[in-house]
């Protein structure tokens, strides 16, 4: 997912970011506005995409997670809305308004999730991520499950494509009425299952065999450039985390 | 003097009944290379997951007997200590790369980053590392975006680059093209010419007949054959049980009992077997040009 360039947002030291985008998320859900979501998404993501010269991955990545997302959530919530004002209808079928302001409430919030980690993802070396992270005292273990998972996408993907044309070949039906693709569901997924759980297997032994689990302080090739400027930023931005959580706890308690 | 050690060494995986190695007493010296072959089945990977450490550490199951490296038994050390005396590539190089990093440059540091090297003197080792099996300008590149062969490569050079006194290859060039393989025995006969330990469980003998100076025969978790390579690789006992053996060395043993065979000692390798055979053949015209 990422994406080099040579940007402001780029330079930035890994958990800057990481605060920043944990603290956009949670303003997103604990601010009392209903439109927070969008607002923010448009405010304060966009402007950073382009700052960080990403916009337009940034958009299309955006669009492709978010798009079918929308769709679901909007017929789902407007068609089963138990009661409410009829917006469409067509016979025993009606769209109402509640459960379509719902859903737009709700994506909202959704959006902005998606929005702040896909920026987050496009502008952050994974590896930097992980030696920041260590520096910081998180376990390597911990680190490097976080980095890796940001990695095993797209190899998971060739993969599974891999297994299904194998599978095809052998004559196994994959399209048609759902119960066809219900039967050619196990075949699939037991042997991507099984070949990641082998792969995991000897992964752990190859980084073992390189001394992951050490008892050495570690140290790294590449130096992140951190300034007192982000220091200190960081720490302002997990302090207004935690205290919007606990207003929003203290308000709801109050109410 | 002996830097590996396996004395008595029987071992069984957890749940199964039979043990996998049985009664196994191997000695190998510094500097020496020693290629273990074996039908599949018969314990070359567990052998060399033994010397590794990973058995018992990792893998759990039952091992009596002892196994010592460079003075250090196996079972009363942790597998972190252990691992830092011994290097270890296996068959997938896929699985190998740690998939943390970003250019082979990166992941071959990976190790040195663990095991907390200074910066300069971690680059130092990793660019000394590369020149030395020849993948300096793969440095940039991506460690996915590469053949097989060139992962391979990297995998070894990630280890070398650690120091290790010993070296344990688990048929590191399975699953290679003959490019590859051709690339990856490079890698190992630039090891083997640094007076680096090796052992290498191999199933290509043409191969381990260029580098080993022992070779040890696994057959059913146990030792069947030991000693020099040619006499090993050759033994009628090997292919009575199921071993791979060098087309060559089948194609002269056809050739010996129609008479056409004239040495002793049957050939393992290409150029064993055209010397063996100008011996017998009786157009001149053909030598020299192999």
């Amino acid at each position: 997912m990422y994406e080099a360039r040579e940007s402001g947002l780029h330079l930035l030291h890994p958990l800057t970011k990481a605060a920043l985008a944990l603290c956009l998320v949670v303003a997103g859900l604990v601010l009392p506005s209903r439109w927070t979501g969008y607002f923010l998404v448009l405010c304060v993501v966009f402007p950073l995409a382009l700052w960080g010269k990403v916009f337009t991955p940034f958009l299309r990545s955006l669009w492709k997670v978010s798009l079918p997302l929308a769709l679901s959530l909007f017929l789902i919530q407007s068609l089963f809305w138990g009661e409410g004002e009829i917006l469409l209808s067509m016979g025993p079928i009606a769209f109402k308004k509640e459960g379509a302001l719902f859903a737009l409430v709700s994506m909202g919030r959704i959006l902005l999730v998606m929005a702040d980690f896909i920026l987050f993802a496009m502008t952050t070396r994974p590896d930097t991520l992980m030696i920041s992270m260590k520096q910081a005292g998180a376990p390597s273990g911990l680190a490097y499950i976080i980095v890796t998972t940001l990695q095993i996408v797209p190899r998971f993907q060739n993969k599974a494509s891999t297994i299904l044309d194998s599978q095809r070949s052998r004559g196994l039906e994959t399209e048609g009425n759902i119960f066809v693709r219900a039967r050619a569901f196990a075949p699939i997924v037991l042997p991507l299952v099984l070949g990641s759980l082998i792969e995991v297997e000897e992964r752990a032994i190859a980084i073992q065999a390189r001394g992951f689990n050490s008892n050495k302080e570690e140290t790294s090739l590449i130096e992140i450039p951190d300034t007192k400027t982000q220091r200190l930023t960081r720490q302002a931005l997990i302090l207004a985390t935690i205290l919007s959580i606990v207003a929003r706890i203290a308000w709801q308690l109050l109410n | 003097m002996a830097i590996v050690e396996l004395k008595n060494v029987t071992y069984k995986y957890p749940l199964t009944d039979s043990p996998i190695l049985q009664n196994i007493n191997l000695q190998v010296n510094e500097g020496e290379f020693v290629a273990v072959v074996g039908p599949n089945g018969a314990g070359k990977s567990t052998l060399c997951y033994t010397i590794a450490g990973f058995v018992p550490h990792f893998f759990k199951g039952e091992l009596t007997g002892t196994v010592e490296v460079a003075g250090i038994e196996s079972q009363t050390s942790t597998l972190n200590e252990w691992v830092l005396n011994i290097g270890l590539a296996f068959q997938n190089p896929f699985n190998q790369i740690s998939g943390a990093k970003y250019t082979v440059y990166e992941e071959i540091a990976f190790g040195l980053e663990n095991i907390g090297v200074p910066r300069e003197e971690m680059k130092a080792r990793v660019e000394e590392a590369m020149k030395l099996t020849g993948i300096s300008d793969l440095a940039d590149r991506s460690p996915y975006s590469l053949s097989g062969g060139q992962q391979q490569r990297v995998a070894l050079t990630s280890i070398l680059v650690m120091q290790p006194k010993v070296l344990v290859l688990d048929e590191p060039t399975s699953q290679m093209d003959p490019i590859g393989t051709r690339e990856v025995f490079g890698v190992i006969r630039t090891m083997a010419e640094n007076g680096m330990t090796v052992i290498l469980a191999e199933h290509k003998v043409e191969w381990v007949a260029q580098f080993a100076d022992r070779v040890v025969a696994l057959h059913e978790g146990q030792i069947l054959l030991e000693g020099n390579p040619q006499e090993v690789l050759t033994s009628d006992l090997l292919m009575d049980n199921g071993f791979g053996i060098s087309r060559y060395t089948s194609t002269a043993r056809e050739a010996k009992k129609q008479g056409l065979w004239k040495k002793d000692m049957l050939p393992v390798t290409l150029d064993d077997a055209v010397e063996g055979f100008a011996l017998t053949l009786p157009s001149p015209d053909w030598r020299g040009k192999k």
